[in-house]
This record gives structure tokens, C-alpha cells and sequence, in this order.
């Protein structure tokens, strides 16, 4: 293999392959980035057995087509400390030479019939959406994905179609976030009814692979995994297989209480009177009145602070409190300044509506007595 | 009542920076403010108080003999024929053929003790009750109120033969140990004092099984060693017996020397909350099990919420005819004190078991938390985390199963807690245990 290529453009793409590339892995050749020259393209392959990526660089120069494996850490570092305009990739025996002016180093080489396959996309596309409206998406709603503790489908995010829509869900088993977002009108008939858990690493890994906001991507989802394509990256990762919890039901249509505030407000009122709440157990009570709420936290060891503001809310008075940090997690994500807080009673889940389509369920912290 | 916290007493590191051998009596600075009650054959006594005709007489409390039963609490005449607690009651009866063998009251015992731990609160919070009838006390800081430690004794001492009618044996010493083994000396209506200066003199020309933590097994060990009285344990080096002993060996080594630095601790934090039967002839009938259970599951959460708790692990244990022992155990996601909750894990948890007739089975409830623990709210139920998939919205059964428990706790508190039972059970007597108590746990 012989290539010569952008320097900045290799390392855009190396940058996007070491994501899923392990830093560690039981089986060595995982820590290979495979190169592949092909006719007038670069492509860079890596994975984790769990995701994959194909990164594709167009425009380069090929002498001499032909695959190399070489250590990916290190390739994108030496890559990234180059300074000139052009970089120089080529096989000789069993090292690769990278060299651009007079700088150069011989890496060692790994056979690349070890490295895995790499999935590539099929010619059917199933659903596309604009890449931006992706990662905003993913990133309303990957937060609230369990983490450590809570059965293992809940540790992905729920992707469904529905309606020309994308749906995406995560819960954690004490809050849920759910959000939509529309997608390409034609291609979505043919995805209808598609259901997918998604690993959240994963969903974070497509958000990394999205450097233009306005370029539109496609998914293709099949039996065990889902793939996102853009103008120069393949990105496949393999799906959770469980039952992902029947989350509809716990979303509270009908409520007794409405309360409408400004979210940084709230989320800085909320944040004060947090800070003298304990480790474990932390709860911020909120307490309503007409036009008004009154904020309240405590623990035995600190002390217990109060913080009041003005919000929109007509009927009588209610009760309820929540984690602190669950609610912030929402707020945080609330763009249009805005949040509407409802729900039925101190035991029942709160329903944040933090945008347009756009819910986070919290439920309540309850003390007896 | 003031709470006055217990002065720091010596601790174990000041001893080993002053080295052990140069201190023969750790204890000789510390005044003796450790009080140990204990009840003489407190239910026989019991018994004995409600019907003055047995007095005299060799009495027993304990479970029949043609079910297995043992013996719960042996009079001091009983005692005599060589009949001791936990002995089988078929066997009492052969040492002393006119053994007078009561059913056990535990209500009546519960109360009883409630006025002796009353008696004892009122004259210090740290109160660490171990039984029924046994319990620590710490009066330090308490003089000026009550006068001395042994004052104090001797003043429990009365008022519990003046306000119940029982008597009490008090053993009063600079540290726990000391103080049962003062009680325990002085048995039956006794009242010793180890002032620090006896310490020596007392401990010394004992056998080293009187040591708490020294056992049959340890006691040969030891002998095999040469070493049979306190003494002679004393004067080994802490090292030889650790050496021997590892862990064990450093603390009977330490109690050899008097030195015991555990505090008495009120309200000893409970871990699990259960209850088990022995049965009188073994059950093989799941159907029969599972009402057991059932009554054991409403039982242990009615005991929970009495004590304000709720536990998130349940542990069900079956005893084969072989005496092979099976323990299985869940935990689940929201912490519960309903007996029908516990009673459908503890179900679940029976057809785990190989079949085959069982001689004992009990329910256990621990990963205990207090109630008034502020509790954050699940979104899916334990119901709805089954493989079955999720059907949402256990919270709202919970919540109404909370609100009607605790109507029914009330009318069982204020009549008799079998006076609402679920109807399966209706018409069941209420479970009483080998030796005739009701069976409870607390570990």
C-alpha cells in the first residue's frame, strides 16, 4: 500500500476511529486501526466487536492499493504532531511507513487477514434525519439511561418509529426522558413499526461521527444492529437485546396540578437550596401556592435552607419533592426557558415538559409520616 | 432524663502504649459503672408469680414432648434434676418424672419484660437490652441523680421485686464482661460487685470456659496448652495466644486481663427480622407450607412495622427430615413490610426448593431501613421488572395496599393482632415454636 493524503483530513478520520477503537482489549488486534487504499479512496476501519466504524477519505492520491494494520493510538498521535500539508502512508515488508517532510516513523504491522470484518452498509436505506436534529435528540435523552445498577435493556436508549417520527426513551427506573423528533417523510413508511435499544455508548459514538449538523444521516436498523451512515463515516453497533420496560404507561396523561416557570430561574433556586441536602437520599421539596413556590431541603448533618420564586400556578396549594440532581439533568436541556411542571399527588411521578415534544419523567421522593 | 454520654474509658490503645505487662489491671482506674440484670428463670417465674400454688414445685416452660418440644425456661427446682433450657422436653421428663411443664405464654413474658426495661430506662438511656429478660446498663454520669453504680443495683433490684414480682439477679463492674460474669456468680437473687481492684482475685482461680468467646472446642485447645483457670491464660503472652488463636485469641486474651472495651449500646441496630417453626411431625404438603409461610410472612410484617422498619432482602430457610438446610434469597427493588409482598417472594422462593418432606421452614427479612427514610420512587414496580416484561403501575397498588395496612394495624392493636387475618388462614392457631415461644427472629 502506498498513499498520499491531507494531513488534517487523516486525522479527522483517525480521530473518529480511535472512539471505538479499546485502548485494552483481550484479543490484541482490536487495538489495530486497519487502512485500507482502494482506487482513489482512504478508508480507515476499527472496532470493539461490539461497534464498528469505516471511515472513508476521498481525494487522496493512490500509487499502490492494499490493506496495512497498524496500532491506532499511536498512528493518531504521531499523525496529529505532524506539521506538514500532506501525509505519506506505505507498506514496506512488515512496517508502515508514515512520513511527511522530513519527518518519519516505521510502525509495526499486524497480517490483515487477523483484523475482524467490518460490516458495510446495504444498499437499503431505512430512515434519515438531519444530523443535528439526531444529536440534540440523543443528547435530551441519553442521560437518564441507567448506568450501574437496573436491568441490562435499560442501560440502552429505546429508538422507535412511529408517524414519521423518531421516538427516543431512556429511563433508569426513577426518571425518563422521552423525545421526538420528525424524520425524512418517505423512507419512514417503510421503517414503521422498527424498535430498537441502542446502547447509550453507542448513541454517543453516532453523535461523535456527526461533524455537520446540517448534513442529513441514515439509519438502517436490522435484527441485532444499527448502523448510521454520513458523507464519510459507516458506523454499526450491535443492539441490546431485552425488553425494554412499558414505559407509556407511567407517563401521566390527566393531572391535578400545573405549575409553568422560568427554567434557569428554577434550576438556580433549585440548585441553592440543594446544597444543603445530604449524599444519600437528597430531596428538594417544592411546595405550591398561588403564584408562588417555595423551595425546601434539609439533612441532619448541614442544615436545612429555603428558596422561594414566582411561578405560574392558579389552583390551591400542593406538595411534592424530588431529587435535585434528577430535575437539573432536565433543566439543563430546557432551550426554551420555560418549564411546565405537572402532576397528581406526592407519590406520583412529576412530568417536566422541557420542550415541544420533548417529556422528562421524575418520580417523587416520599417520606413517611 | 438527661442523656449523659459515657466518659471514654480505657481503651484498648492506651493499654498498648503502656504496654501490657507493665499493667496487671488495666481496669484499676476505671470505677465499676456497668450494670448486668439478668431475670432468675424468668418465665418459669413468671408462671410461678401467676399461680403461687406452683412454688416450690420443679417447673418448666417448653413445647410438648410428643412434638419434639424443648424446654424454654427451667425453675431452679427443676434445675436440681439436672433439666436445663433448650434440653428436650422428652428427656426433662425422664430426669424429673414430676416435672410440671407449662405451654409458653410469650405475652405475658413480652410484658413483663417491658416494665423490667421501663424500670431499667429510668435510671439510665444506655440501655442494652440483650433478651427478654437480660439486659446492659451504663450509669455513668448518673450519680449525682442516683447515686452509685451500686446504689443504683441495688435500687433495680428492688423496685423490679416490688413493681412485677420477679427476682433479678445484678452484677455490677468496670466493663461488661465483668459485670455477666458478676450477675452470672452470684445466681439465683444475687447481686455482686467487682470493684477494679478485685478484678484479679475474681477472674484468676476461674475456669477459662467462664471467658465470653471461649467455647467447648476453644476450652480443650486451651488445656491441650496447659492452660485450664483464667490465670493461667492470663499470664501466657497476648502473642503466644493470638498466635494459637488469631482474632479470638487477642480477645479472650483481653478479657483474661479484664481489659473489654465494648460500650453498651442502646437500640442495637436489627438486622433481619424472621421467624421459623420446627414442626411436630414433618410437612411435605406444599399447600400446608405455603399457609405456614403465609402466617409467618404476616407475622414478621406486622413485626416490622411495629418497629417502624421495612426490608428489601427476603430469605427463605427449609430444613429437611435429614436435617439438610436450603436457604434461598431475593432481594427486591422497593424495600416492603406487607405481609402479602414478603408471602408472594417467599413463595416464589419455596417452589425453588426440591421437593420432599421438611422438618422446619422460616422467612427472613433483612436489608432492613427505616421507614421514615425519605424513599425515592421507582417508575416500575418489582411486579413489572419480572421476565414476564413490565406492566406498569405497582406503585398504586402498593400505595393502597400501604393505606389499608395500616387501618388493620390499628384494630390489630387495639384488640388483638389475629383479629383480621387473610381467610386462608382463618381458623389456624397462632404458630407457636418447639419450646413453645411464637418463633421470632432478631439478629
Amino acid at each position: 500500500m502506498k498513499v498520499i493524503c491531507d494531513r488534517q483530513k487523516l486525522h479527522d478520520g483517525l480521530a473518529v476511529v480511535n472512539n471505538v477503537i479499546p485502548t485494552k482489549s483481550t484479543k490484541p488486534v482490536l487495538e489495530n486501526l486497519c487502512l485500507v487504499a482502494t482506487d482513489s479512496a482512504l478508508e480507515l476501519l476499527g472496532t470493539d466487536l461490539e461497534s464498528s466504524v469505516r471511515y472513508r477519505i476521498d481525494g487522496v492520491q493512490v500509487d499502490e492499493p492494499g490493506p496495512a494494520v497498524v496500532p491506532a493510538r499511536v498512528t493518531l498521535d504521531f499523525v496529529r504532531d505532524l506539521s506538514g500539508e500532506t501525509v505519506t502512508l506505505s507498506t514496506h515488508d512488515n512496517k508502515c511507513v508514515i512520513s511527511s517532510g522530513a519527518d518519519a516513523c516505521d510502525l509495526v504491522t499486524t497480517e490483515a487477514d487477523e483484523f475482524p470484518v467490518i460490516t458495510r452498509f446495504g444498499s437499503e436505506r431505512t430512515f434519515s434525519i438531519q444530523g443535528g436534529s439526531f444529536t440534540r435528540l440523543v443528547n435530551r435523552v441519553a442521560f437518564a439511561a441507567a448506568r450501574e445498577a437496573g436491568r441490562y435493556a435499560m442501560h440502552g436508549v429505546l429508538a422507535e418509529i412511529e408517524n414519521g417520527s423518531l421516538k427516543l426513551v431512556a429511563t433508569d427506573g426513577r426518571r425518563l426522558a422521552l423525545c421526538t423528533a420528525p424524520v425524512e417523510e418517505g423512507s419512514a413508511i417503510r421503517a414503521a413499526g422498527k424498535a430498537a435499544i441502542v446502547p447509550a455508548k453507542g448513541m454517543q459514538l453516532f453523535c461523535r461521527v456527526i461533524s455537520d449538523p446540517l448534513e442529513q444521516v441514515e439509519f438502517h436498523v436490522s435484527e441485532n444492529q444499527i448502523g448510521l451512515r454520513t458523507k464519510s463515516a459507516e458506523i454499526f453497533t450491535r443492539l441490546i437485546d431485552g425488553e425494554f420496560p412499558r414505559y407509556a404507561a407511567v407517563i401521566p396523561r390527566e393531572s391535578n396540578h400545573t405549575m409553568e416557570a422560568d427554567a434557569a430561574l428554577l434550576a438556580r433556586k433549585l440548585r441553592l437550596v440543594a446544597n444543603v441536602t445530604g449524599t444519600e437520599a437528597r430531596a428538594v421539596r417544592f411546595k405550591l401556592a398561588p403564584g408562588e413556590l417555595d423551595l425546601f431541603g434539609q439533612s441532619a448533618g448541614r442544615g436545612e435552607a429555603r428558596a422561594r420564586m414566582d411561578v405560574d400556578f392558579k389552583a390551591g396549594e400542593a406538595e411534592i419533592a424530588f431529587n435535585p440532581d434528577y430535575v437539573l439533568d432536565g433543566l439543563k436541556n430546557c432551550e426554551e426557558g420555560l418549564v411546565r411542571l405537572t402532576f397528581n399527588e406526592r407519590s406520583s411521578p412529576g412530568k417536566f415538559t422541557l420542550a415541544e415534544n420533548y417529556v422528562y419523567i421524575v418520580m417523587p421522593i416520599t417520606i413517611e409520616g | 432524663m438527661g442523656a449523659f454520654p459515657a466518659p471514654p474509658r480505657c481503651g484498648l490503645t492506651d493499654v498498648r502504649i503502656r504496654g501490657q505487662c507493665a499493667v496487671p489491671h488495666p481496669m484499676s482506674g476505671s470505677p465499676p459503672t456497668i450494670l448486668h440484670v439478668d431475670m432468675d428463670a424468668f418465665y418459669a417465674s413468671v408462671e410461678i408469680r401467676d399461680n403461687p400454688s406452683l412454688s416450690g414445685l420443679p417447673v418448666c416452660v417448653g413445647g410438648p414432648s410428643d412434638q419434639r418440644g424443648v424446654i424454654a425456661a427451667a425453675s431452679y427446682e427443676a434445675r436440681r434434676f439436672g433439666v436445663h433450657s433448650a434440653m428436650p422436653t422428652a428427656e426433662a421428663q425422664r430426669l424429673c418424672p414430676d416435672l410440671v411443664l407449662l405451654p409458653c405464654d410469650f405475652e405475658r413474658y413480652t410484658q413483663a419484660s417491658r416494665e423490667i426495661m421501663a424500670i431499667f430506662r429510668s435510671y439510665t438511656p444506655l440501655v442494652e437490652p440483650l433478651s427478654l429478660d437480660e439486659a446492659f446498663l451504663d450509669v455513668s454520669g448518673c450519680e449525682r441523680l442516683f447515686g452509685s453504680a451500686v446504689e443504683i443495683g441495688r435500687k433495680i433490684k428492688l423496685e423490679i421485686l416490688r413493681d412485677t414480682g420477679l427476682v433479678a439477679s445484678v452484677g455490677v463492674a468496670p466493663s461488661k464482661f465483668l459485670a455477666k460474669l458478676a450477675s452470672d456468680l452470684s445466681k439465683p437473687d444475687g447481686f455482686r460487685v467487682i470493684e477494679a481492684h478485685e478484678v484479679r482475685s475474681v477472674l484468676d482461680p476461674l475456669p477459662v470456659s467462664k471467658i465470653y468467646g471461649v467455647g467447648p472446642r476453644t476450652a480443650l485447645r486451651l488445656e491441650a496448652m496447659g492452660v485450664k483457670t483464667v490465670a493461667d491464660l492470663a499470664r501466657r503472652s497476648r502473642e503466644d495466644v493470638a498466635r494459637e488463636f488469631g482474632a479470638t485469641g487477642v480477645w479472650i486474651h483481653d478479657l483474661a486481663q479484664g481489659i473489654d472495651t465494648r460500650r453498651v449500646t442502646p437500640r442495637r441496630e436489627e438486622k433481619s427480622h424472621g421467624m421459623e417453626r420446627t414442626f411436630a411431625d414433618d410437612i411435605a404438603d406444599r399447600e400446608e407450607l405455603r399457609k405456614f409461610l403465609l402466617e409467618f410472612c404476616e407475622e414478621v410484617a406486622f413485626g416490622l412495622r411495629d418497629m417502624g422498619l421495612r426490608g428489601r432482602t427476603i430469605t427463605l430457610k427449609a430444613r429437611y427430615a435429614n436435617f439438610t438446610t436450603l436457604t434461598r434469597t431475593k432481594t427486591l427493588e422497593h424495600a416492603t413490610n406487607l405481609g402479602p409482598r414478603i408471602y408472594s417472594v417467599a413463595r416464589e422462593l419455596l417452589e425453588r426448593i426440591p421437593p420432599g418432606p421438611l422438618r422446619l421452614v422460616g422467612v427472613q427479612v433483612s436489608n432492613l431501613s427505616d421507614v421514615r427514610l425519605p424513599v425515592q420512587e421507582k417508575l416500575f414496580g418489582d411486579l413489572e421488572m419480572t421476565d414476564k416484561g413490565p406492566a406498569p403501575r405497582a406503585t398504586d397498588t402498593r400505595q393502597r395496599m400501604e393505606k389499608v395496612t395500616e387501618g388493620l394495624d390499628r384494630l390489630r392493636r387495639k384488640y388483638a393482632q389475629r383479629v383480621v387475618v387473610p381467610a386462608s388462614l382463618l381458623g389456624r392457631e397462632k404458630p407457636v415454636g418447639r419450646d413453645g415461644t411464637n418463633g421470632k427472629l432478631k439478629v
